[in-house]
């Protein structure tokens, strides 16, 4: 099998060392432990493949199972610490995806040797120029790491808060099935009942204990998160949900209590709008048509309407006041209505 | 004949009509009418596929504006082929009645492997291949490559389809894949991408679950099929395990070789390109620059490699600066999947959740999460560039690509697990990582939100109030009918011990206890003995299946079995399987009678049919549970207990019991067919399992049917079966079970109807 790892130099295979760890220096090529130990125990060397000078104690264990990989994450961990700038230091997205192009390139340049002299004099330059932004940028996590930092927290704390809770719930109830059981077999052993009657009340018990369960399965719920699983906000920005006014708190007031209104005719009290039809009002007036109909309009309340106004106010005589009361209900207009169809 | 359904006229292509079907038509009328979604539970053999095709139909004519395109799917291409069948019926009887050609255009739709006419390609076998071989011949810069060389080989069903095709419409009829095929040949135009292109503006489509659930295929097939459309997802009790594959991605060290093999072509295509003709690279760094969506992803033919599901934002966006030029992709690619590589290095099983992936890739190959989004979008463009046409090769990378898209673009929902041996093989290092998809909600969200219709319908969806759980849906109707009989066809009995008393149960702690393989052992040789012509037995695994037939070799069990039936086993590969299934179904039709032992969630279990003399019996042996300690199983009942409140065994009996009923469906495919359903396990008696048993059969199960031994059993099977054989016709159905026209519109049946949908 070729799958296996292969030191360069002495040819040892993994599988016939398992022991055997592969080291890699800032180069790019891999050498097992011993001939590490070998080759540069006086601490410094040339690698055997390119003959580039190297110190021992840059040597690392490989990661990758492609030396290169390795090579290029440490130049590109090198670089990234310089070239640190973020999205918000830039004025648009356009500027800061070819500051990221510039970068790649400087790392891909570095790995591949290609130009070395310009590429690292435009490492200098860049250094030189935004010295101060790397510096500030450098004890400042951008807003993605913030989210994800954000993410896991979040994700460990409803985890181990969510395990306990539901263990406990689980257990309980074990127990309480437990509790229940046993205590219908003392009530079949030791009580005179009806054996019948026992274990249909011990059904309704449980059964009603079942229906209790849920809701308090329930009570943990979910939290709604603030979130979309992409980061994004729901709604109008996260930071600002405490900015919103309180909610203005009801004042306590008595009850209100609904009193049916008295009118004040000064005259015969006027048949209710109910009886008009019945007591052929309508003979004379003409029918609403099925546009009016349909606007909520009945020829009653016209009908209704003008004899009030015909019977209000009949009695009325600045010396005697007389005054009838009329009430809004049905039951107290009863006994005038047989006196007018008469 | 001819329906008033609440005031719709439906055309109906039988004589007679069953009464639940006349109630299914009305609940559907009033989902369609509220434009919301509905579950509708109605047992298999009842003429479903009909009845839902009758009244939508009638609905679309009725209201053409409300209504205009509705979309079936189903799981298989035989039952496609049924539901042409069908609509064929319907139509038929459509122009009967009226006399005049219906302007209703109906299709279905396959992968290219069911649908390709082109001499060569269709001889493939894999469909893989032959979607891959169809890219090379139809790609439009291969057809480019054409224009300017007549030597590069092109697809001449493909250019007549381009050529003519897209002006001239499909005319009105129905098409099932023979048809279209047929109708290629004849115009000599692909059927494949007439259909795809027919779609738009078919009324009536039909095809498989997929190309709508699907992400990566949905977009390319199913994006432009209007908001007004009603989607029908038929037997569909597995639906959220469908949602929940179409999301996941699994990566093996193989697979990630493969990648690195393909990276390495990329390199040396690249460079190649940069020699020759460096301009095409320029040309697409320039519009990843401008920060265009790629406008021939739109074109058709170069549907091989698209994205997972992508909030629309980022898709606007520009392409990041790290993965803009080509060079730079793919060493990104490249330190992907060595990041991938050094994760399945790993001793014990390691579990995590996206967010803490993205750190780790971060802190440890310095990948951020923006450009890891744009993978799959990235990748698709850079293979359309370099003008790849062999595309098998790139799918382990596509499917790596997906992962990173996937896994940067959702944090919830989703789990790494990353197992560095089987459970079966902890020697063999075998190291796998699964990305696996917790929420079945994802899938299809949109699904429920695009469409004002969908109903989702099956023989076996109880308890239905799961389902709007774990999709995550509100149905406006849910609701389960049963079957109206005029005698009593079905017999479900649980039987719980054996003649010695001793319980039966496939349990872990007894399942391998000798006493209870001996009684299951009995039961069966009981129940051959008493029973005529074809059983079917059930499973709960293939392990279990295994150790029980080894030890009723010892235990002379299988040479009573085999004097009275012939005995066939389902293994796991599907070429042994299928012949054992012929023999089986040969064994049942010159009377000499079979027994097929298989497992649930086996091939067997879903969509083979045993009507009739092929399976007068079904034998459940214990519940048939998932495998409990599997990892991704662990974590999906962790995020539905966190997220729905949905508790872990309440959703493990959900799951084994919806099976059992899916395997005890199998023995009836209608009302003159009759079946014996045997539950052979103690724990099948108790409420919270009997529950969840469909209504259909809940009905039949009676309490004295619950606690049986093996003898009781076999009693009652005799004394029924000898009731069942008595003849039978169709007037002893009729105006119980069975309606005519005048039966229905009785006032007597109306009531009855009207009862049962308050009842429900």
């Amino acid at each position: 099998m070729d799958d296996y790892q292969t030191c360069p130099k002495c040819k040892t295979t993994k599988y016939r060392n398992p022991a055997m760890v592969l080291m890699v220096n800032t180069c790019g090529h891999a050498l097992c432990e011993s001939c590490v130990e070998l080759l540069f125990a006086k601490g410094s060397g040339a690698c055997p493949e390119c003959k580039c000078p190297l110190r021992r104690n840059n040597f690392r264990v490989q990661l990758f199972e492609d030396p290169a990989v390795d090579k290029e994450v440490d130049i590109r961990k090198r670089i990234l610490k310089e070239f640190n700038k973020r999205q918000e230091d830039f004025p648009t997205l356009r500027e800061y995806n070819d500051y990221l192009e510039e970068v790649e390139t400087i790392i891909f340049n570095l790995v591949f040797d290609i130009d070395p002299t310009n590429t690292n004099k435009m490492i200098d330059n860049y250094k030189k120029e935004n010295k101060d932004i790397t510096q500030k940028n450098r004890n400042r996590q951008s807003q993605e790491e913030m989210e994800l930092e954000e993410l896991l927290e979040a994700e460990k704390a409803q985890q181990s808060e969510k395990a306990n809770l539901y263990v406990n719930a689980e257990l309980e109830e074990k127990k309480q099935k437990h509790k229940a059981r046993e205590k219908l077999i003392d009530e079949l052993m030791f009580s005179d009942a009806d054996a019948k009657s026992i274990v249909a009340s011990h059904v309704q018990a449980t059964a009603a204990l079942a229906k209790e369960q849920p809701k308090a399965a329930a009570q943990p719920g979910v939290v709604k998160s603030s979130k979309f699983s992409s980061g994004v906000q729901i709604g109008l920005r996260g930071q600002h949900t405490n900015s919103f006014l309180p909610i203005p708190k009801q004042e306590d007031l008595p009850l209100y209590r609904y009193t049916a209104p008295v009118f004040d005719y000064d005259g015969p009290p006027p048949p209710p709008i109910e009886k008009l039809g019945k007591l052929n009002y309508f003979a004379n007036i003409r029918a609403a048509n099925i546009t009016e109909r349909a606007g909520g309009y009945t020829e009653a309340m016209s009908c209704c309407r003008a004899l009030q106004e015909a019977l209000g106010g009949l009695f009325y005589s600045p010396q005697l006041m007389h005054k009838t009361a009329v009430l809004a209900t049905n039951s107290s207009t009863q006994d005038t209505d047989d006196m007018e169809t008469t | 004949m001819k329906l008033n359904v609440d005031g719709l006229l439906v055309y109906f292509p039988y004589d007679y009509i069953y009464p639940e079907q006349f109630s299914y038509m009305l609940e559907l009328k009033r989902a369609l009418d509220a434009k919301g979604h509905c579950l509708l539970e109605m047992p298999s053999g009842t003429g479903k596929t009909t009845t839902l095709l009758s009244l939508i139909v009638a609905y679309m004519k009725a209201h053409p504006l409300d209504l205009t395109k509705l979309v079936y799917c189903s799981r298989t291409v035989p039952e496609i082929e049924k539901v042409m069948e069908e609509l064929r019926k319907l139509m038929t009887y459509y122009e009967k009645e009226l006399g005049m050609e219906q302007n209703i255009l109906g299709l279905a739709l396959s992968s290219r492997k069911n649908l390709c006419i082109h001499p060569s390609v269709s001889k493939e076998r894999e469909g893989k291949v032959v979607d891959g071989r169809c890219y090379s011949l139809t790609a439009s810069f291969v057809r480019a490559r054409h224009a300017a060389d007549d030597a590069v080989p092109i697809c001449e069903f493909y250019e007549g389809f381009d050529a003519h095709g897209k002006e001239f419409p499909l005319p009105p009829g129905v098409y099932n894949l023979d048809d279209l095929k047929e109708y290629g040949q004849m115009k000599r135009w692909c059927p494949y991408f007439l259909a795809r292109h027919t779609i738009t503006h078919a009324n009536i489509v039909v095809y498989s679950y997929h190309y709508l659930l699907d992400p990566k295929i949905a977009e390319v097939v199913s994006k432009e099929i209007s908001k007004t459309s009603v989607v029908v997802f038929d037997e569909a009790h597995n639906i959220d395990n469908v949602c929940i594959d179409s999301m996941s991605v699994k990566i093996t060290k193989r697979l990630l070789d493969k990648c690195s093999n393909s990276i390495t072509i990329l390199e040396t295509t690249i460079s190649n390109m940069k020699e020759n003709d460096s301009k095409r690279l320029e040309k697409e760094y320039k519009r990843l620059v401008e920060g265009l969506r790629d406008a021939t992803i739109a074109r058709e033919t170069d549907m091989a490699l698209v994205n997972p599901v992508l909030p629309s934002e980022v898709l606007e966006e520009a392409v990041p600066g790290t993965i803009r030029t080509a060079e730079h992709f793919v060493a990104f690619l490249k330190r992907v999947v060595e990041y991938i590589k050094t994760r399945l290095r790993v001793q014990q099983v390691v579990q995590e959740s996206p967010a803490g992936f993205l750190r780790d890739i971060h802190t440890k190959v310095c990948i951020d999460r923006k450009p890891l989004r744009f993978t799959a979008e990235r990748l698709a463009s850079l293979i359309r560039t370099l003008e790849i046409s062999d595309l098998t090769d790139f799918s382990p990378l596509v499917t790596v690509s997906h992962f990173a898209t996937l896994v940067s673009t959702y944090t919830k929902g989703f789990t790494i697990i990353i197992e560095p041996f089987e459970d079966r093989a902890p020697t063999v290092s075998n190291p796998i990582l699964y990305f696996s998809c917790l929420d079945s909600s994802i899938a299809i969200k949109p699904v429920f939100n695009r469409f004002q219709t969908v109903v989702i319908t099956s023989g076996t969806l109880s308890p239905l109030d799961m389902y709007p759980k774990i999709l995550d849906f509100h149905p406006v109707i849910m609701t389960s009918f049963t079957m109206t009989l005029a005698r009593p066809c079905i017999l479900p009995m649980i039987v719980s011990k054996g003649n010695d008393q001793v319980a039966m149960s496939s349990r872990y702690e007894t399942r391998e206890d000798t006493a209870v393989i001996r009684n299951y052992g009995n039961l069966l040789v009981e129940v051959a003995a008493a029973v005529p012509d074809g059983i079917v037995c059930f499973f709960t695994s293939y392990l279990y299946l295994e150790t029980i037939v080894s030890s009723w070799y010892d235990q002379g069990i299988i040479d009573q079995l085999q004097r009275h039936k012939l005995l066939f086993i389902e293994t796991q590969d599907a070429a042994e399987t299928s012949l054992a299934l012929i023999n089986y179904i040969k064994a049942c039709d010159n009377g000499r009678g079979a027994v097929l032992l298989s497992v649930a969630r086996g091939k067997v279990s879903e969509g083979i049919d045993f009507d009739h003399h092929l399976g007068r019996a079904v034998l459940m042996f214990g519940i048939p549970y998932v495998y409990t300690q599997s990892r991704i199983l662990r974590a999906r009942l962790e995020y539905l207990r966190d997220q729905f409140q949905i508790r872990e065994n309440d959703f493990l009996t959900f799951d084994a019991m919806r099976h059992a009923a899916q395997c005890l469906g199998r023995c009836m495919r209608g009302k003159t067919d009759y079946g014996i359903m045997v539950l052979a396990d103690k724990r099948f008696s108790r409420a919270d399992k009997r529950s969840k048993l469909p209504k259909w059969i809940q009905e039949h199960l009676k309490d004295t049917l619950c606690n049986l031994s093996t003898e009781e059993c076999v009693q009652i099977c005799k004394r029924w079966l000898r009731q069942m054989a008595q003849p039978f016709s169709r007037e002893d159905q009729l105006g119980i079970s069975l309606l005519t026209l005048e039966q229905l519109q009785s006032e007597d049946m109306q009531k009855k109807i009207q009862l049962r949908a308050q009842g429900v």
